[in-house]
């Protein structure tokens, strides 16, 4: 019964970086309709393993399920089908309308030239994230918070089944980050599965479902022993020590201040 | 001016153009009102008039029209590899003479020229690709190919094929080299039914992938990541791509020289009527870059009483644009 609720499962994952050991033997799972994000420190290897579950890095040990199918096995077109991904910030260098970045989404089920319903599709996407008002504007000419709406409807015009975001929100204000968030929770509550690296961990603990830490090479979760949002758990993780504050049964992270004086 | 006007515009320019260019050059026997005489003529079904209809076909004929018609699809052939180069590379800044194919396939084209027995399609082909391989493997750093180090790359290669081109023409005879070097500028001016013959083929074929894969191109120049995890392979399709552009322009260049910077020219303006959509923008570069060269061929004809090398012209109507883009595109010079 579990192994039908997990989107990804992945068993004894290594991975390095020409030598240097970024994964070591790293087993976990992902559960299917929820908001799981990935948390840890600079460096710790969040982005690559989020890179390595979306296919763009090529592993030799281990394994990565997603849905039932062998990741090494897929093709670039059965993985569009399932997973999505979204880069951390994206450079465009011509000048596209939003509506023709949108469309490009559907680039895994078009042949050479999109049809109807793909640009149907296109539109679609463009009006569920609430953007329709910008789908004639130059994507290149929008700000941050924008150009990452418009990327996550290019995503949902792809229609996967996964999301997989690195930082979506690391270059946007604070408004557009709750927004963000908010449209994440959202597509996860119509059916999706959504795994998202974030840096903020307060704002994973006030919007998402499921946590995954990146600490030694290894991938943890809290076990029945500690919460998340454990303090001494997170002071271990982040290296710095934190204070927990209650919030709605979970809890929200504050440093703890240490003024050195003369 | 309203797009879609504008667009039908240029889909039908190509065709006065045409007619016009029929009716210039230096031969009187064959000036505008000679032919439009004897067309008139032959309407009226009066037997030929004007002076000399034998010679008014043969300028007309086995002389302009072979002429035109290769001048219209070196254009094309041009500015349709520059912009799927552009598209493919995502820089705006380069085409196939900053690439540095342009002169390795003037340098392949030379080399069977000098020696006879290689064909020199086929060898303008092969040196162009070598070029390009060179340049983008030069470019390449840490598996990123920056705009910047794409240029320099290509003006390196570029260079060295220049440099080679020029050991070709030191070791040719002297009937060879004066036909070396005329065509080296960039030259139309000896056209001829065997020499579209001998292009037409492999730059049709070159501009035909190009546009079956145009919708791509707005993938691929979204970015490596994007179009890999939208279900495409971008490794594969860029190549399929970059042989096409090759082969269109390394023939166009064996049959004209180097027409310098027209690759890259046209695109820019193509894409400040009618916006960045390669669906769109890669058979109107195939009109306008035909049009437009027709023009340039045109005024290089009658602007002064011998002819100007076309690329000559190219390359001084190039170089501003291409200093103009510099100053106003945000090229990441970090990147």
């Amino acid at each position: 019964m579990g192994a039908i609720n997990q989107a990804i499962t992945v068993k004894n994952l290594s991975f390095a970086f020409s030598g240097l050991k970024v994964l070591d033997d790293v087993n976990t799972t992902i559960e299917a309709g929820k908001l799981t994000f990935i948390l840890g420190r600079n460096g710790s290897g969040k982005s690559t393993f989020l890179r390595l579950l979306a296919g763009l890095l090529a592993f030799k040990n281990g394994e990565i399920e997603i849905l039932g199918n062998k990741s090494s096995q897929l093709s670039f077109a059965e993985r569009a089908k399932i997973t999505g991904f979204l880069n951390q910030q994206h450079k465009a260098v011509f000048p596209f309308k939003v509506e023709e970045v949108v469309l490009t989404g559907r680039a895994g089920c078009i042949n050479f030239i999109p049809k109807k319903s793909d640009v149907a599709m296109a539109f679609q996407a463009i009006e569920k994230v609430g953007i329709a008002h910008l789908q004639s504007r130059i994507y290149s000419e929008l700000s941050g918070g924008e150009q990452q709406l418009v990327m996550i409807s290019r995503l949902l015009a792809q229609n996967p089944k996964i999301l997989l975001l690195d930082e979506p929100t690391s270059h946007l204000d604070f408004t557009n980050q709750m927004n963000l968030l908010r449209l994440l929770k959202t597509l996860v509550a119509e059916g999706l599965t959504v795994v998202s690296v974030l840096h903020d961990p307060n704002m994973a603990f006030v919007f998402g479902d499921d946590f995954l830490f990146v600490k030694d090479k290894q991938i943890i979760r809290s076990t029945p022993n500690f919460e998340p949002w454990d303090a001494g758990f997170l002071s271990f993780v982040y290296q710095s020590k934190l204070e927990a504050i209650p919030y709605k049964g979970r809890a929200i992270l504050v440093p703890q201040i240490k003024v050195v004086t003369g | 001016m309203n797009k879609r006007l504008l667009i039908i515009l240029l889909y039908i320019l190509p065709i006065p153009a045409l007619l016009v260019s029929l009716f210039i050059g230096p031969s009187d026997a064959a000036s505008g009102g000679e032919i439009f005489k004897s067309v008139f003529g032959f309407l009226s079904g009066e037997s030929a008039s004007g002076n000399n209809p034998e010679l008014l076909n043969a300028v007309v004929f086995d002389v302009r029209l072979p002429r035109i018609l290769l001048t219209f699809l070196t254009g094309s052939a041009l500015a349709v590899s520059g912009c799927s180069i552009q598209a493919i590379f995502r820089n705006p800044l380069t085409d196939p003479y900053i690439l540095g194919l342009s002169s390795g396939a003037a340098f392949g084209a030379a080399l069977a020229m000098a020696l006879v027995f290689i064909p020199v399609q086929l060898s303008a082909f092969v040196f162009g690709l070598l070029a390009v391989g060179l340049s983008y493997f030069v470019a390449r750093k840490n598996g990123n190919v920056s705009v910047i180090s794409l240029i320099l790359s290509g003006i390196i290669v570029s260079g060295i094929f220049t440099a080679l081109l020029t050991v070709v023409q030191y070791f040719s005879d002297p009937f060879k080299l004066q036909s070396i070097v005329h065509w080296t500028m960039g030259n139309l001016h000896n056209a001829g039914w065997k020499k579209l013959q001998s292009s037409f083929i492999p730059i049709l074929a070159g501009i035909l992938i190009m546009f079956i894969y145009r919708w791509r191109m707005n993938v691929l120049a979204l970015g490596d990541d994007e179009a890999r995890t939208s279900g495409i392979n971008p490794e594969k399709d860029k190549l399929l791509i970059l042989l096409a552009a090759t082969l269109a322009s390394s023939s166009a260049v064996a049959v004209a020289g180097i027409i310098g910077l027209y690759g890259l020219i046209i695109p820019h303006i193509v894409r400040m009527m009618i916006g960045p959509d390669n669906q769109q923008s890669i058979p109107l570069n195939f009109v306008f870059g035909g049009t437009f060269l027709l023009m340039i061929d045109n005024l290089s004809r009658t602007v002064s009483g011998f002819e100007i090398p076309i690329g000559v012209f190219t390359m001084l109507l190039g170089a501003p644009f291409f200093i103009y883009l510099i100053k106003k595109t945000n090229i990441g010079w970090e990147q």
